[in-house]
């Protein structure tokens, strides 16, 4: 028996689908990580989009060139709000805009050419960024090649990202190339001015709606000094640099694990894993930051400050909210970082489902959630739909594409890709946080919905001819 | 004096157009119980519904075959035979499009051989499976559409017994539009098939229970049918005009192939057309709302007069929103298109001789294009759709949202700019934004002595 109906048809999809409870030894044996059956509506994007998307998109100073045809550039061109001081990034996309002729003889030569007209177009970036797509790739167009000679051309970093959309299953193929692309070409290749000892770089955040803005000030005042962003808000010097940081400060550890790792390896940095979501992760996160800089007694002062100013408006929603159930359906990090914010807010999470998961992040999400939670790995829109029907949670946290098929279903939603009208992160995030959350459920839209919503005019039954 | 102006510089900077795929995925939402299978990689699905759902707000389902590194080297044959049944044991779905992508299309996969191969297989499966042309190298947005209804128009429509009916091929427009089109059909009581509907299946409304497959599109039956109504009228050259001319050498169904009615004398050839064709005459209420169009330029053309504007997007609509905004006495400076059409320019070139215009006409251009144009010589107004929000808001020009996406503002894909009522609407809109620019004065360029 399948678990959900709507797989009757499609049983490989049960290993993907998982319900905490008994006869499981602690242990989340979920399958996941693996290419989504073929006919499936799957949400998934491709590694090209968790490349050019999510880590090389935000550097604000470079060139943002994607090397194929038009569509890829398109389509991945400012619909991720990774705001920076400078809107460059966002304001412009490149594309060396292959056609039929191109992608016969090659479309190397148009590459080049590309890279230097958009520099000279374009002479106060600090570096190109090129993304490989599945055409150019399947050509055999030697991007890496041309990187190298547009670097002595130019005389700025071009740096070439192997991230064609049909390697690996998920965007998440995009992250790894994104870091080792960044790590390789950029970082170490400066020295700073200056060093200090206290210094840490923030990984895996990607200044969605403003992220940072809530709490780069926070590591600050306890006497932090910020070496670069990975890579929400970052110019590309300071990528170039970041190897002089003290601490690796590392948020979504799906997408950024990679160059810690490799920063650990090459330079020795350490790093942490932290949670800036909720208050007491952002608490937590900044105790444990401060506490390897022997900074504990600043950092608790920070907290209390803070803490006390969010509190009383964090006390109003946690009324509002308490009881509530929760389905969660992001990305990657969100689904087990925010079953314990939904928590604080007296919130359940009743199940929660990733995009691109590993194993790793599953186990994060199966510790987080009670007993009964409906765990689920790269759904598709009709096993949402039967989600959403049979778990009736009160509020559904998705992103865009999922949104109206909530909305139709009549189930409050709430936009965690690109937030509402975030940001979501630090202390005062999780104020507009729970604010978002209210908002979603009491809106007296629902109970129109309920009480006026029309039949479907002529019946269901002549809908399938 | 026009000029044609050609883009010299490879690197294209600010795209103004999407790639094919979702042509073929936006007309198939158009026909009852239809689903599209994107046969590539899943950013090929993903982006594109993700886009659409931006602009329409409605759900957007397409599947994928779901291409990975194996797939690309020993072809996608498996895939797609394995999408293709999952979505028909899923969905129960009326018929199924198939559209190519660069992948697919690079690798060399024979979708049409690949959907014969599956129906020897499944032989109780017998929907119609359509695949369509789509690799991004080839085209824009706007030919996967194309291509969608020239295959549907070859596939499906069977010649019988003739009817009553006008084949109206909109081309690639907003729900809004194919709405405005079907209430004019209507006051002149004139049966149609719009090839195809999307208004209610992508701008839906809240029903109770959710229905399996959204409300509305044409049905099989209709499709079938098309062979044998009086004549097809496409009003985008570029998105249906070949759909037209297939009808018409396939099943001797004349072919009327228009500019988009946008504007006064566009739209009266379209009612026109309607008219021959049918014997119909013009109703009442048609004349009306043509008077009160006509009112609406005659109230506001003195501040329009004289104002320069840029127009960029799809070629049949970029051409009809020239001729309106010449009607209203405004001045387009730049006008600009992704596509490489042939009959573009030209088309464009005649009317700017039939007003004695001075345009650049800006074929296979992009954005960035049109921007340093603005720097130079900057006009008072911009037209197009929400890409173009950056250089408005750099230039300091309001922007007048048309066209696909519009991802920034809500209910766009709800207006309609075709027909009177359309003409309306967007004469109110452009006048209003150059009242807003600047108080009471309307731009600079009215205040020199010419
Ligand atoms: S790879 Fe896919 S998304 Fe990119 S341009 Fe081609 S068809 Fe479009």
């Amino acid at each position: 028996m399948a678990v959900l109906k709507c797989d009757a048809t499609i049983p490989e999809r049960d290993k993907h689908i998982l319900i905490k409870g008994e006869g499981q030894d602690g242990k989340c044996s979920i399958a996941c990580n693996s290419a989504t059956t073929p006919g499936d509506m799957t949400e998934r994007g491709c590694t090209y989009a968790g490349c050019r998307g999510v880590v090389g998109g935000p550097v604000q100073d470079a060139i943002q060139l994607t090397h194929g045809p038009i569509g890829c550039a398109f389509f991945s061109w400012g619909y991720r709000p990774h705001i920076a001081d400078s809107d460059f990034h966002m304001k412009y996309t490149f594309v060396s805009d292959m056609d039929e002729s191109n992608v016969v003889f090659g479309g190397e030569k148009k590459l080049l050419q590309s890279i230097i007209e958009a520099n000279e177009a374009f002479p106060e970036a600090k570096g190109v960024f090129i993304y490989n797509t599945c055409t150019t790739a399947l050509i055999g167009d030697d991007g890496k090649d041309v990187a190298k000679i547009a670097t002595e051309k130019i005389g700025k970093p071009v740096v070439f990202f192997p991230c064609e959309g049909f390697r690996g299953v998920s965007q998440s193929a995009g992250h790894h190339v994104g870091n080792e692309t960044i790590f390789k070409n950029l970082v170490g290749t400066a020295e700073p001015e200056e060093d200090s000892a206290y210094s840490i770089n923030i990984l895996g955040d990607y200044n969605i709606k403003g992220d940072l803005r809530t709490f780069e000030p926070l590591f600050e005042a306890i006497g932090l000094n910020i070496v670069a962003r990975f890579t929400g808000n970052v110019k590309v010097d300071e990528l170039k640099v970041m190897h002089r940081a003290k601490l690796n400060v590392i948020h979504c550890a799906r997408s950024a694990t990679y160059v810690a790792d490799m920063m650990e390896t090459k330079y020795g940095t350490p790093s942490i894993n932290v949670t800036l979501w909720g208050i007491e992760n952002m608490s937590k996160a900044l105790r444990d930051t401060a506490a390897f800089f022997g900074l504990e007694h600043e950092a608790e002062k920070v907290i209390k400050r803070e803490v006390a100013k969010v509190m009383p408006k964090i006390e109003y929603y946690r009324k509002r909210l308490a009881g509530k159930k929760v389905f969660i359906y992001q990305g990657g990090p969100r689904a087990w970082h925010w079953p314990e914010l939904l928590a604080e807010l007296g919130m359940e999470t009743i199940g929660a489902a990733t995009t691109f998961g590993h194993a790793d992040d599953y186990q994060k999400i199966y510790e987080k959630v009670n007993d009964g939670a409906f765990i689920i790995d790269n759904p598709n829109v009709p096993e949402l739909e039967e989600i959403l029907l049979t778990l009736k949670p009160d509020l559904f946290i998705s992103g865009n594409k999922e949104k109206y098929v909530a909305y139709k279903l009549g189930v409050p939603f709430v936009n965690g890709h690109t937030y509402e009208t975030g940001p979501y992160a630090g202390f005062s995030g999780m104020v507009n946080f729970a604010r978002d959350m209210d908002k979603a459920l009491s809106a007296p839209v629902w109970k129109l919905v309920k009480d006026m919503a029309q039949p479907v005019p002529g019946g269901l039954e002549e809908e399938v001819a | 004096m026009s000029t044609v102006v050609k883009q010299e510089r490879a690197v294209s900077i600010n795209p103004l157009r999407a790639c094919a795929p979702i042509g073929a995925m936006l007309a198939t939402f158009g026909i009852h119980g239809a689903l599209t299978i994107n046969h590539g990689s899943q950013g090929c699905a993903t982006y594109p519904r993700h886009q659409m759902a931006r602009h329409f707000r409605e759900p957007v389902e397409v599947a994928t075959s779901s291409l990975t590194e194996s797939t690309t080297i020993y072809g996608g044959r498996e895939n797609l035979l394995a999408a293709i049944k999952n979505v028909y044991e899923r969905f129960n779905p009326t018929m199924i499009t198939v559209c190519s992508t660069c992948l697919s299309e690079t690798i060399g996969d024979d979708i049409p051989a690949f959907i014969d191969e599956f129906k020897g297989l499944n032989p109780e499966i017998d929907i119609p499976i359509l695949a369509v042309k789509s690799p991004s190298y080839v085209g824009t947005h706007i030919t996967g559409f194309d291509n969608f209804l020239k295959e549907l128009a070859l596939a499906l429509p069977r010649k019988t017994r003739p009817n009553k009916r006008v084949n109206i091929i909109p081309g690639w427009v907003n729900p809004g539009d194919i709405r405005e089109i079907k209430e004019i059909l209507s006051e002149m009581q004139i049966d149609g098939l719009v090839l195809t509907d999307y208004s209610d299946t992508l701008d839906g409304g809240l029903y109770s229970p959710r229905p399996h497959f959204p409300k509305g599109g044409i049905s099989l039956d209709e499709i079938k049918d098309s062979a044998n109504a009086l004549g097809t009228i496409a009003l985008q050259k570029h998105v249906g005009g070949e759909a037209a001319r297939v009808y018409k050498r396939r099943y001797g169904v004349p072919a009327h192939v228009l500019p988009m009615p946008i504007g006064m004398a566009n739209t009266d050839r379209f009612i026109k057309t309607l008219s021959e064709i049918t014997g119909k005459p013009v109703s009442a209420e048609l004349q009306s709302a043509r008077a009160r169009m006509l009112d609406a330029i005659v109230d506001t053309h003195m501040i329009t007069t004289g104002a320069k504007v840029a127009i960029y997007g799809d070629p049949d609509l970029v051409e009809g929103l020239v001729r309106l905004v010449v009607e209203m006495g405004m001045e387009p400076k730049y006008v600009a298109t992704a596509t490489d059409s042939k009959t573009w320019p030209t088309d464009l070139m005649a009317l700017s001789e039939e007003f004695n215009l001075d345009m650049e006409i800006m074929p296979k251009t992009d954005l960035y294009a049109i921007h340093k144009k603005m720097k130079a010589h900057p006009v008072d107004l911009l037209i197009g759709h929400s890409k173009g929000k950056y250089i408005a808001d750099e230039e300091k020009v309001p922007l007048i949202r048309a066209g696909f996406p519009v991802e920034d503002r809500y209910g766009y894909h709800r207006r309609s700019v075709v027909g009177y009522k359309g003409g309306v609407y967007l004469v109110d809109k452009i006048t209003n934004a150059l009242l807003a620019k600047k108080g009471a004065l309307v731009s600079n360029t009215l205040l020199e002595f010419k």
